[in-house]
């Protein structure tokens, strides 16, 4: 907001050399970034021989081939009819979101305690919970499956849940205690006052809180959708997730790329708008509620 | 008293403010005088859950560390300290910890140059919405997928990237995940596509806190714009960006989702990461022993590097940048 | 930091306790009772020898079997036909699929931990049998049990295919028997008939022989041809690469490519140990001896004139390498076929391509003394019942076992997805004998003669090393190889870096 006036000040060469340089930069760099989704998407409606046309390298005048074939839809149909990916998706679904829930529902309780209170080793306390969440997932998951296994949860949603909750947990603690901070405590004292006990002046501040609640559920949706070793480790047999099951579909004796783009299609087309709806708070969460836009 | 309904009840909850998370506290929030019972059992849910899942497996690696881990009718030998020792002469640890540096270090470097790059450009551009909503879409995209994406694109048989390298001269028939010597920015560059624009964000909204005072001085003295960005700018958001990139570094030995998809660290041992060796010893050979002390390592410098990130949002000075106060 | 109490009570229980506690903690927080995942329900009737074989096959009627599997066209048969096993037994069968190493990791953490998640698991012969044979059930007492339905044909090392009980059922041990065989891999030689045949006479007039693959062809035959074709190609000429390596990132067929070469010349081993059986305490390896440098660097020279991109295919790209039209040869699995016979997706279908078995020793390379061999190796993947299971879960699995592995079942799948028979006396049911010659309506019958004729059989068989650490010492290999054909090493450096890690291994 501030410094966008600021370039018109000065008149020097420099900002004629970047007025041009600017639009193409961030052209190429739109296209960069565009590009291999838009491959993805054509390739998913494209069968497999059209899929490998390629022009002879450096003849850029052929790039055309690129869009030349009679799209199909078969790769999604055979996705649903044939891999179950229905079933996939009702399990991304239902893990991601109940992870989410779970973790924002617990978190919050949390969150709100801690920052209404302060005891020894507080600090210590905070620092345990987010290093929970920077922990190297490799290194903590063979212990992690030994005792999903001996809660038999290995397999199974509840399990997969559970599973995400790890980063989710320790992530909505982190990021609502931010938010419970901003919250003075004289709100509650007030509405103490007036007649209310402690747990419903909770639940009165939790409306004030409520767009970071919605914006860090969403986060965990997409935390825990995205995940793969979670999902392939706890989470395969019984539980299945999208990505776990893209993976899958390279196949010993065959590559179907044109059923793996779909795949790829079909589990990063909910992800993209939801991210962008809570574009605001992306910041924010990617970095631990360090820097806020 | 209904408070949800009332809006701007206090100044510090305005809907585009609220507040971010450190370790320390703002002081108003804090109940004065608190009934310790009732914020323990509100917590206690969440803090249970937690150590279930953390500290549990947690004592294991370490106990694990320590023995050589039998199964079944087998048991668990002690074996002190060898596991640990043993990495010393362990090549590929060493190498592990090697490429896992230097993976990051040039993932890094790329992310910041393009990404602060964009975000100055963006900060002056019309287009600064939609563009860098678009910019975004990457992020959102599952490491597996973006892994099997990729893996397509550089395939040297039909994938489109590998055509493009070859018709710009880049590389020869040889794509650029067969070649021990380019694989290392194969990787990089799926990395470089998901995460620039993490940095963009992180930058441009540093760039709105630049005070606009100190730019206006700075153009008083009769410096342009360069000077500004270099003079002004850079220096506040030197912290955001040192929060980005710590925060990335740790990412990198979080997901390997990728780079497992795309070389599963070859070709010879050229994109054996750590934290990929570390599959490899866990899941494919079952030494969990050895692979609970190579955790061990990744995690120790996990934490202190969490201990560092805690320590620059702790920072007073820094503090206020980060969270905006200088703007008022 | 992460919080650790003073005095940490895992010092006072047992690992498995701890354990427990730690499970039964996350149970109780409330999340068990909607579990719907793996489970096995066994129900049964007692039957006799006398009883009649449907009452039999139908004495575990009612229960509930999980089956671990590779995701390979066998399993997606298999799936096909689970509700024909199901009105046959009453015993309902949920496969689960995944890649091998997920397959890997699962049933490795299953049987290791005493778990019977997985009673029935896919058994390849050395990423999973090697490491965790002694974790499976013995098949041996179920085979003589009168009380079982058995397979008429019986299951005797003579029912199958040469050598496929011992690759994928017997380990270190002759007398237990962990897995019956489910289907197999069987590596041949692909080639592109018109491609030579063409260039034929520029070949002969150069290098004095004919530009043609057979049973006698050597390493140097495929070398020469390889030279001569990039060469042609470099000179601008319109040929395709002459050959590709196994050199992606799949460790295992990695170690099988490099394995096929060493063994043709002089049989060389990795180990002096029973090349079938395995050993659990293998000797010093002979790698880094004469031989092995040798055949390191004609394997170097070999990728030089590959396609240039070998360090890049795996198996399975190599296979599209092939199909695309890149290559002119590859040695390749023979369940391949059906894909490279396949108009849709190959440039290489249509009687283009002929099998041969893998290249012979060439005998001016072999230093050790002994013979020049067709060597060929394989995957077996068997069927295998997981030990931990109690004895009626064992003796239900038994019965899927019998059914996955009958020669009728083999037959249907051959015919239907393309599938790779164990069982000989599927070579003698209707049109695979007629498959065997084009036009051929099952092409992987179309490999038949080099691999069930030639390639299998003795001498030519390898099987490599089955040593407990078979995974570890298959990246070893895949990478070492890997950095010796980038330049990172020489061969010698090669082979003394295998030596000295996998001598480490035991």
């Amino acid at each position: 907001m501030a410094s966008r006036e600021l370039i018109s000040y000065d008149t020097g060469a420099t900002v004629k050399i970047l007025k041009w340089v600017s639009p193409v930069f961030l052209g190429a760099y739109l296209i960069w970034a565009l590009l291999p989704l838009f491959i993805m998407l054509m390739a998913s409606f494209k069968d497999l021989l059209d899929a490998f046309t390629l022009p002879k390298p450096g003849q850029w005048g052929d790039v055309g081939v690129f869009f030349d074939f009679s799209p199909t839809i078969t790769h999604y149909i055979a996705l649903f009819a044939e891999n179950n990916f229905g079933t996939y998706l009702f399990n991304s679904l239902v893990a991601s979101v109940g992870s989410a829930m779970i973790a924002v529902t617990l978190g919050s309780m949390c969150a709100y305690s801690l920052s209404r209170t302060e005891f020894r080793g507080k600090k210590d306390l905070l620092f345990w919970i987010i290093s929970t969440r920077m922990a190297p997932i490799v290194a903590v998951i063979v212990p992690l499956y030994a005792i999903f296994r001996s809660a038999d949860l290995v397999g199974t949603l509840p399990g997969l849940i559970l599973a995400f909750t790890t980063f989710n947990l320790p992530f909505a603690i982190w990021m609502l205690k931010g938010f419970f901070d901003g919250v003075p405590y004289a709100i509650e004292e007030a509405a103490q006052v007036d007649g209310n006990n402690r747990f419903q002046a909770f639940l009165m501040i939790l409306p004030l809180v409520a767009p970071g609640i919605g914006a860090f559920v969403i986060l965990c949706i997409l935390f825990a959708w995205n995940d793969f070793l979670f999902a392939t480790i706890i989470g395969s047999g019984g539980a299945k997730t999208l990505p776990a099951a893209t993976k899958e579909l390279v196949q010993p004796q065959n590559i179907d790329w044109g059923k793996i783009m779909a795949a790829g299609v079909v589990t990063t087309a909910p992800m993209i708008p939801l991210g962008l709806l809570v574009r605001r708070y992306l910041v924010a969460g990617l970095t631990m509620g360090a820097v806020k836009e | 008293m209904t408070i949800g309904s009332e809006k701007n009840i206090h100044p510090a909850l305005s809907d585009q403010d609220w507040g971010y998370a450190t370790i320390s506290q703002t002081p108003t929030s804090v109940n004065p005088n608190p009934k310790k019972w009732f914020y323990f059992y509100l917590a206690a849910p969440a803090i249970i859950l937690l150590a279930a899942i953390t500290i549990y497996p947690f004592f294991w690696l370490i106990y694990m560390s320590f023995h050589k881990v039998g199964f079944g009718a087998v048991s668990d030998v002690f074996v002190g300290l060898k596991n640990f020792s043993r990495l010393f002469s362990d090549a590929k640890f060493i190498a592990g910890w090697g490429l896992l540096l230097k993976y990051s270090a040039i993932c890094l470097t790329i992310q910041v140059l393009v990404g602060v790059a964009l975000a100055v450009v963006l900060n002056n551009s019309r287009y600064e919405k939609p563009l860098i909503t678009m910019f975004l879409m990457p992020m959102m995209v599952s490491p597996v997928v973006a892994g099997l994406l990729f893996y397509y694109l550089y395939n040297g048989t039909f994938g489109w990237y590998h055509w493009i390298f070859q018709s710009l001269g880049i590389l020869g028939e040889t794509s650029i995940l067969g070649n021990s010597s380019t694989a290392l920015y194969g990787i990089i560059l799926v990395d470089v596509w998901q995460w620039t624009p993490l940095i963009t964000l992180i930058t441009l909204a540093g760039l709105k806190r630049v005070p606009q005072d100190q730019l206006e001085a700075n153009m008083v003295d009769g410096a342009g714009s360069i000077s500004n960005f270099f003079h002004i700018s850079l220096p506040n958001i030197y912290p955001f960006l040192l929060i980005a990139i710590l925060l990335r570094f740790m990412d990198n030995f979080r997901f390997i989702d990728a780079i497992l998809v795309l070389t599963g660290g070859g070709p010879g041992n050229s994109t054996r990461l750590l934290p990929v060796y570390l599959f490899d010893v866990s899941f494919q050979f079952f030494k969990l022993g050895r692979g609970a002390a190579i955790a061990i390592s990744l995690l120790i410098v996990t934490i202190i590097l969490g201990m560092i990130l805690v320590r620059v949002l702790e920072d007073p000075a820094r503090k206020s940048t980060l969270a905006g106060d200088s703007d008022s | 930091m992460f919080y650790v109490p003073k005095k940490a009570i895992y010092k006072a229980v047992s690992r498995r306790k701890f354990l427990e506690l730690g499970g039964g903690g996350i149970a109780s927080l409330g999340v068990g009772s909607l579990v719907v995942g793996l489970s096995t329900v066994i129900t049964r009737r007692s039957v006799q020898a006398a009883s009649s074989d449907d009452a039999k096959w139908r004495q575990y009627e009612g229960s509930k079997l999980v089956f671990m599997s590779e995701n390979t066209p066998p399993s997606f048969a298999i799936r096909d036909k689970i509700k024909d096993f199901y009105d046959l037994t009453g015993i309902e069968i949920e496969i689960i699929t995944d890649g091998l190493p997920s397959v890997q990791q699962k049933v490795g953490i299953d049987l290791q931990s005493g778990n019977s998640d997985f009673p029935i698991s896919y058994v390849q012969d050395k990423p999973i049998g090697a490491p965790f044979a002694d974790y499976y059930a013995d098949l041996t007492p179920m085979i003589g049990d009168d009380t079982l339905p058995q397979d008429p044909e019986g299951y005797g090392d003579g029912v199958w295919f040469e050598n496929f009980l011992d690759a994928c059922g017997r380990f270190y041990d002759r007398d237990r028997l962990i897995a019956l065989p489910y289907d197999a891999a069987v590596a041949c030689t692909f080639y592109r008939q018109d491609i030579y045949e063409e260039n034929s006479k520029d070949f002969e007039a150069e290098y004095g022989y004919r530009m043609e693959f057979n049973e006698d062809s050597t390493w140097k035959t495929v070398y020469d041809f390889a030279e001569f074709l990039k060469r042609k190609r470099d000179g601008g000429a319109d040929v395709p690469y002459g050959y590709a390596q196994h050199q992606g990132s799949f460790a295992w067929t990695t170690q099988l490519d490099v394995q096929r070469m060493f063994f043709a010349h002089g049989r060389w081993l990795d180990w002096e140990i029973d090349d079938k059986l395995g050993s659990k305490s293998p000797p010093p390896s002979n790698w880094g001896d004469e031989q092995s440098v040798l055949l390191m660097q004609k394997f170097k020279e070999q990728a030089d004139v590959s396609h240039p991109d070998n360090l890049a295919n795996g198996t399975l790209e190599l296979n599209t390498v092939y199909q695309s039209g890149s290559i002119a040869m590859q040695v390749q699995y023979h369940e391949f076929a059906a894909s490279i016979e396949d108009e849709t997706t190959s440039k290489a279908a249509g009687g283009r391509t002929a099998y041969a078995p893998c290249p012979k020793g060439e005998p001016s390379w072999i230093t050790n003394g002994g013979p020049s061999v067709n060597g060929t190796n394989c995957g077996v993947g068997g069927v295998g019942i997981n030990g931990n299971a109690s004895e009626d879960v064992k003796r239900a699995a038994y019965i899927f076992c019998v059914y996955a592995t009958t020669g009728k079942l083999q037959y249907d799948v051959l015919t239907g997805l393309g599938g790779t028979p164990t069982r000989k006396s599927v070579m003698d049911m209707p049109g695979v004998a007629e498959a065997r010659q084009r036009p051929s309506d099952m092409p992987n019958a179309l490999t038949f003669d080099a691999v069930y004729d030639i390639g299998i059989k003795d001498p030519n068989f390898v099987l490599g090393p089955k040593v407990p650490e078979a995974n570890e010492y298959h990246n070893i290999l895949a990478a070492e190889t890997q950095r010796c054909l980038s330049e990172e090493t020489t061969p010698e450096e090669a082979c003394n870096s295998i030596k000295s890690q996998i001598d480490n291994l035991h």
